[in-house]
């Protein structure tokens, strides 16, 4: 009976008591380490069937690697004139702070066994920077955000979660929306845009930056449907996400710092 | 002094059985993923009521909860619930035969998972979906399984 009152007390008032969540930070640490030991001998199988691959497979991969490394930089030397124009630009418009975004990778090292969330663990912590709230990016796309962060591991949820919704606007028309999580890991959706909302199937959704929390511009998803029933006020519109959430180990954790150069 | 006896084997099976939970699976196919730490404590109970019960029950649940990143004492309550019917009709359950015992089990989990819902809705958090009951059935298959490793081990520490 007391148990009981505890676990109820524990679940409804007690659950963002420090102390708890201090509980639940070791143990994000401390079941990836588990993990990691479990898993030990499944990984070095996998790395004794990588070392047998033939040496003229890495050969071939590394020159297309470096293909791929040498375009990619060739496109960020753009990047990185465009990023100082429009630093200009915002300097120009006295624009009050301008934020650069830097990047930790970090890699999927596991996923919560809880078949209702999408929530997966992350082998960065707050001794790397990552802090509960900080954007997580796919290859293509935005992924998630990070919500509980422990020493060396961090947990993470993704945009699918059906407990998850984020601002996004459409890149063709800006039109503004919120895109919720379905609980299907391919599938967002979009439910209260009025039915004569300027949006198509096709149409890619990004960040719109509105809440603080992701910053614009990054990737989300694109429409895949939009239905307008007859007497309906509003479209019931269906996204897939730009990256592949449940494929992919390797992610990256955008942490934002606050620059002044645009203060002059 | 006799009570202590062996008592670790419980406690290993049940720290394992946490570690089931571990193994990777499939995003999309957790869903089917037996609960084996619910099965090792319904077999426990059932085998020694008066060495496991409440909570232990108790503490899995915690266990549970921490492997899975949800609110602290989501798991317990449920667990808890239906280890406390299980005490109450040990005795009875003890003498069904495999099917009937499978059954039983079932039902239980299903007043755990149904409690766990209940607390979901509770705290607002997103609810298992329907096809949660296709996992119950894989639990329940696995029950049997697990009763003659569990019911072996027992036998040969001589747990009691």
């Amino acid at each position: 009976m007391a148990l009981a009152v505890v676990s109820l007390s524990l679940l409804f008032f007690f659950r963002e008591h420090p102390r708890v969540v201090g509980i639940q930070q070791s143990a994000i640490d401390a079941v990836a380490i588990t993990t990691g030991v479990v898993l030990a001998p499944l990984e070095a199988w996998d790395r004794m069937v990588a070392a047998m691959d033939s040496r003229r497979d890495l050969q071939e991969e590394v020159l297309r690697l470096q293909q791929e490394n040498r375009v990619l930089k060739g496109q960020s030397q753009r990047l990185a004139a465009l990023l100082s124009e429009n630093a200009r630009y915002k300097a120009l418009l006295r624009s009050a702070q301008l934020i650069d975004d830097e990047l930790i990778a970090a890699q999927i090292t596991a996923v919560s066994p809880d078949p209702a969330r999408h929530i997966v663990v992350i082998d960065k912590g707050v001794l790397d920077g990552v802090r509960e709230g900080q954007p997580m990016l796919g290859e293509e796309g935005l992924m998630g955000q990070v919500i509980l962060s422990g020493e060396r591991n961090s947990r993470a949820v993704l945009i699918t979660d059906s407990a998850h919704a984020l601002p996004v606007q459409v890149n063709r028309s800006g039109l503004r929306a919120i895109a919720e999580g379905s609980g299907m890991i391919d599938r967002l959706l979009i439910r209260h845009l009025p039915a004569k909302a300027d949006i198509r199937v096709g149409d890619l959704l990004v960040t719109s930056g509105l809440g603080g929390r992701f910053p614009n511009g990054y990737p989300v998803a694109r429409v895949i449907e939009v239905v307008i029933s007859e007497g309906e006020a509003f479209a019931l519109v269906t996204a897939e996400p730009i990256s592949a959430l449940d494929r992919g180990r390797y992610v990256l954790v955008l942490q934002r710092t606050v620059g002044s150069g645009a203060e002059s | 002094m006799e009570q202590a006896r062996s008592s670790w084997v419980i406690y290993l099976s049940l720290s394992c059985a946490l570690i089931f939970m571990l193994l990777p699976f499939p995003l999309e196919w957790r869903i089917f993923r037996p609960d084996i730490a619910t099965l090792t404590l319904f077999y426990w109970v059932l085998a020694l009521p008066h060495r496991v019960g409440v909570t232990t029950a108790f503490f899995l649940g915690l266990g549970q909860d921490l492997i899975e990143g949800s609110p602290l004492g989501l798991s317990s309550l449920g667990l808890m619930v239906s280890v406390l019917v299980l005490l109450a009709n040990y005795q009875r359950i003890r003498q069904f035969d495999g099917f009937q015992q499978s059954l039983m089990i079932l039902v239980l989990l299903m007043l755990c998972s149904g409690s766990e819902q209940w607390l979901r809705n509770g705290i607002e958090m997103p609810g298992l979906p329907w096809l949660g009951l296709v996992g119950l059935l894989c639990s329940m298959g696995c029950w049997l399984i697990v009763r003659e490793i569990l019911r072996s081990l027992r036998r040969y520490y001589e747990v009691n």
